[in-house]
C-alpha cells in the first residue's frame, strides 16, 4: 500500500529524517512511536505532501508521490487528521464533513450558482452521506454547531469523520487520543478497529503506549529522525534500543 | 467503501430540503420590494439613486465573494469596472456593435484579463496580493489615459448608445431600473447559491487555511483564480451597464478612489455577508447623496462615519445590527424570566 525508502528531509541544515524506509501493508494498522521531536509529524507531512521529500521515494499503491502536491496525494486516497485539530471554524460540524466529500463530487461554479437540478441532487447526496459519517461517531445531533466549539474528544471524532468522508485507502491519524480520557480512548480504539474492518489501512502516531500496543499490527520507532526499530508490538516492547531511547528522555510512558 | 445505505437520515434530509434557507425567503421579499418600489417613487431623483445603488451592489457582491468569502483582498475592481465600461463603449463607438453584443463581448475580455492577472497575482497573499492588484489598477488607469486614439484619453468617450431592444431604448431612469435591478437580483441569487454549495465551502475553508484545504483534495489555486475571474466579471458587467446608462465615461470612471469606495461599501455592510454588500451599497450611496451639502468636507464625514462603524460594529453594519438585536432579545428574555421567577 505505502512504501517509503530512504526518505531524508533537512530543514536549513537540521536533518529531521534520515533514510527512513518502511512498508505499510494493505488492511493493517501501523504505528509510529518515538519521543517528542523524533520527526513523526514531519514524516506525515512529507507523506501527505505538505513538504516535499528531500530525497528518497514514497510509493503509494504503486505510484511515486514524493514530489506530488498535497491535493493530488489526497485524491489518490490518503486522508489525515492533525495533532492539533484543524477544523474549519467558519463551517458547521456537518459542513466540515461535507467538505471532505469535495473531491468525490463534481458540481462547479455555474452548476452550483444556478442550482441546476443535478447539482441540487448532488448536494443532497453530500448532505446525506455526511450525516451518515457524523452518525457513525454519534455527532449527528450536533450537526449545526460551530465545529471548533465542540469538546476535544468530539473534535477528534469529527476530524476522523471528515477524513473518512473522502473515502481514503489510507487514513493517517496524528496523535488521535491526545486530550482524551481513558474511557474515550477505549471508545476510540473500537472505532479504529471498525475503520480497519471497512477495508481502510491506518497509519497512527501515538504517545499512549497501551493504546498503540493494543491497536497496531506493526510498529516503527523513530528517534532523532532515525528509524531504530520495527516489528510487532511484542518485539518493540522488548527491544533494547527502544527502551534506551525512551528511558533516555523525560518522556512519559503511560503504561 | 462505507456502508452508506443505513438510511437513518434519509427522511430528515428530504424534509429539511425544501427551501428552508432564510436567504431565499429574504431574496424573494427584497425582489418583490424592488420591483414595486418604482410605483411608489415615481420618476426622478430617487429612481436614479436606486440605479446607482444597483451598480454599486453588483461590484460589491463580486468583491464580497472574493474577499469576504474566499479571503483574497483585491483592489482591482475599479479596473475591471473600467475595462467593462471602456470595452463595451469602444465596441459600440468604434466598431458599431449593438450594445446587446458589445456588453457580453466585454465580459469575455474581462474574463481573459482576469484570468491572465489572477493566475499571476493570486500566488501572492494578504497585503502583497492587495498591492499587486492595486498596481494593476494603476496600470489600467495609465493605459486609459495614454491610449487616447482608442479611449479618448482624458476627454473620455461620450455619446455611448444606450442599450436597445429593437427600437425600444433603455434610455430613462425607469427603463434602466428594470434592467439593472433584475440583473443585480439574479447575481445576488447566484452568489447566495454559490456560497452555500460545495464551492462555497471551499471558499470559506480557503480563507481559514489554504494548506489544510488542499489536504482535502481541493485544487485551491484553481479555485482562487476562478473566483477572481467571477468577481472581476461582476465588476466589469456593472461597468458595461454603467457606460450605456450614463452614456459618458472618462478616466475617472475606474479611478482608484472607486476601488476604495467599494471596499468601504463592504466595510460598511460587512465583508462576510452577501446581504451586507447590498446594505453597504445602499447606505453609502445615500450618505453620498445627502452629504453633497457639505461639499468638500464630504469625504471627511464619509471617513468619520466609517471609523465609527469600525469601532462599534467591526464586522460591518449588518452583522452589528444583527448581533445587537440578538443581545437585546436575550436581555429581555432574561429579564422576563427574572420577573416570572420573582413573582
Amino acid at each position: 500500500m505505502l512504501h517509503l525508502s530512504e526518505v531524508t528531509k533537512k530543514f536549513s541544515g537540521i536533518t529531521a529524517l534520515t533514510k527512513v524506509g518502511f512498508r505499510v501493508k494493505a488492511g493493517t494498522i501501523k504505528g509510529i512511536i518515538g519521543p517528542n521531536g523524533a520527526g513523526k509529524t514531519t514524516l506525515f507531512n512529507i507523506i501527505t505532501g505538505v513538504f516535499p521529500a528531500g530525497s528518497g521515494s514514497i510509493a503509494f499503491r504503486g505510484e511515486d508521490i514524493s514530489r506530488k502536491k498535497p491535493e493530488v496525494i489526497a485524491r489518490l486516497g490518503i486522508a489525515r487528521t492533525f495533532q492539533q485539530t484543524h477544523l474549519f471554524k467558519s463551517l458547521t460540524v456537518l459542513e466540515n464533513v461535507m467538505l471532505g466529500r469535495h473531491y468525490r463530487t463534481k458540481a462547479e461554479f455555474f452548476a452550483c450558482g444556478l442550482k441546476l437540478p443535478w447539482a441540487r441532487r448532488e448536494e443532497k447526496e453530500i448532505r446525506m452521506q455526511s450525516l451518515e459519517y457524523l452518525n457513525l461517531f454519534g455527532l449527528a445531533d450536533k450537526k449545526d454547531r460551530i465545529a471548533n466549539k465542540l469538546p476535544m474528544g468530539e473534535q477528534r471524532y469529527l476530524e476522523v469523520a471528515r477524513a473518512l468522508a473522502t473515502e481514503p485507502h489510507l487514513l493517517i491519524l496524528d496523535e488521535p487520543t491526545a486530550g482524551l480520557n481513558e474511557q474515550e480512548r477505549d471508545a476510540f480504539r473500537d472505532m479504529v478497529f471498525k475503520i480497519r474492518d471497512m477495508g481502510i489501512t491506518l497509519l497512527v502516531i501515538e504517545h499512549h503506549m497501551k493504546f498503540i500496543m493494543e491497536i497496531c499490527d506493526d510498529i516503527m520507532v523513530l528517534n532523532f529522525g532515525v528509524m531504530i526499530a520495527e516489528g510487532s508490538p511484542r518485539e518493540i516492547q522488548n527491544s533494547p534500543q527502544v527502551i534506551e531511547a525512551y528511558l533516555g528522555t523525560d518522556e512519559d510512558i503511560d503504561y | 467503501m462505507l456502508p452508506l445505505s443505513w438510511g437513518f437520515y434519509t427522511d430528515d434530509v428530504m424534509m429539511a430540503n425544501p427551501i428552508k434557507n432564510p436567504n431565499i425567503w429574504a431574496w424573494w421579499i427584497v425582489a418583490a420590494g424592488v420591483l414595486i418600489l418604482p410605483l411608489l417613487l415615481g420618476d426622478g431623483y430617487y429612481l436614479n439613486v436606486m440605479n446607482f445603488i444597483a451598480l454599486y451592489s453588483i461590484v460589491a457582491l463580486g468583491l464580497c465573494l472574493l474577499t469576504g468569502y474566499a479571503g483574497q483582498l483585491s483592489i482591482s475592481h475599479s479596473a475591471f469596472f473600467a475595462i467593462g465600461a471602456y470595452s463595451s463603449a469602444i465596441f459600440c463607438l468604434r466598431f458599431n456593435f449593438s450594445p446587446l453584443i458589445s456588453v457580453p463581448l466585454s465580459q469575455g475580455i474581462s474574463v481573459l484579463a482576469a484570468w491572465g492577472i489572477g493566475a499571476v497575482v493570486l500566488r501572492l497573499k494578504g497585503h502583497y496580493l492587495a498591492i499587486a492588484t492595486l498596481s494593476f489598477t494603476i496600470i489600467v488607469g495609465v493605459l486609459i489615459i495614454e491610449m487616447a486614439w482608442l479611449t479618448g484619453g482624458l476627454q473620455g468617450l461620450s455619446s455611448i448608445p444606450p442599450i436597445s431592444l429593437g427600437n425600444f431604448l433603455i434610455d430613462s431612469d425607469r427603463r434602466f431600473y428594470f434592467v439593472v435591478w433584475p440583473v443585480t437580483l439574479l447575481l445576488l441569487l447566484f452568489a447566495l447559491n454559490l456560497v452555500e454549495s460545495r464551492i462555497g465551502r471551499i471558499f470559506r475553508a480557503t480563507k481559514e487555511s489554504e494548506d489544510i484545504t488542499r489536504l482535502f483534495g481541493a485544487d485551491v489555486k484553481r479555485y482562487k483564480v476562478k473566483v477572481f475571474i467571477l468577481s472581476s466579471v461582476f465588476a466589469s458587467l456593472a461597468g458595461s451597464l454603467y457606460a450605456h446608462f450614463v452614456t459618458f465615461i472618462s478616466p475617472m470612471t475606474g479611478s482608484i478612489m472607486f476601488a476604495i469606495d467599494i471596499i468601504m461599501v463592504l466595510a460598511f455592510g460587512g465583508f462576510t455577508i452577501l446581504w451586507g454588500a447590498m446594505i453597504g451599497a445602499a447606505s453609502l450611496t445615500f450618505l453620498n447623496e445627502y452629504l453633497t451639502i457639505f461639499a468638500d468636507y464630504k469625504r471627511a464625514i464619509y471617513g468619520l462615519s466609517l471609523i465609527v462603524i469600525m469601532l462599534f460594529f467591526p464586522n460591518g453594519l449588518l452583522q452589528g445590527l444583527k448581533d445587537s438585536a440578538g443581545l437585546l432579545l436575550k436581555l429581555r428574555r432574561r429579564e422576563s424570566v427574572k420577573n416570572a421567577s420573582s413573582q
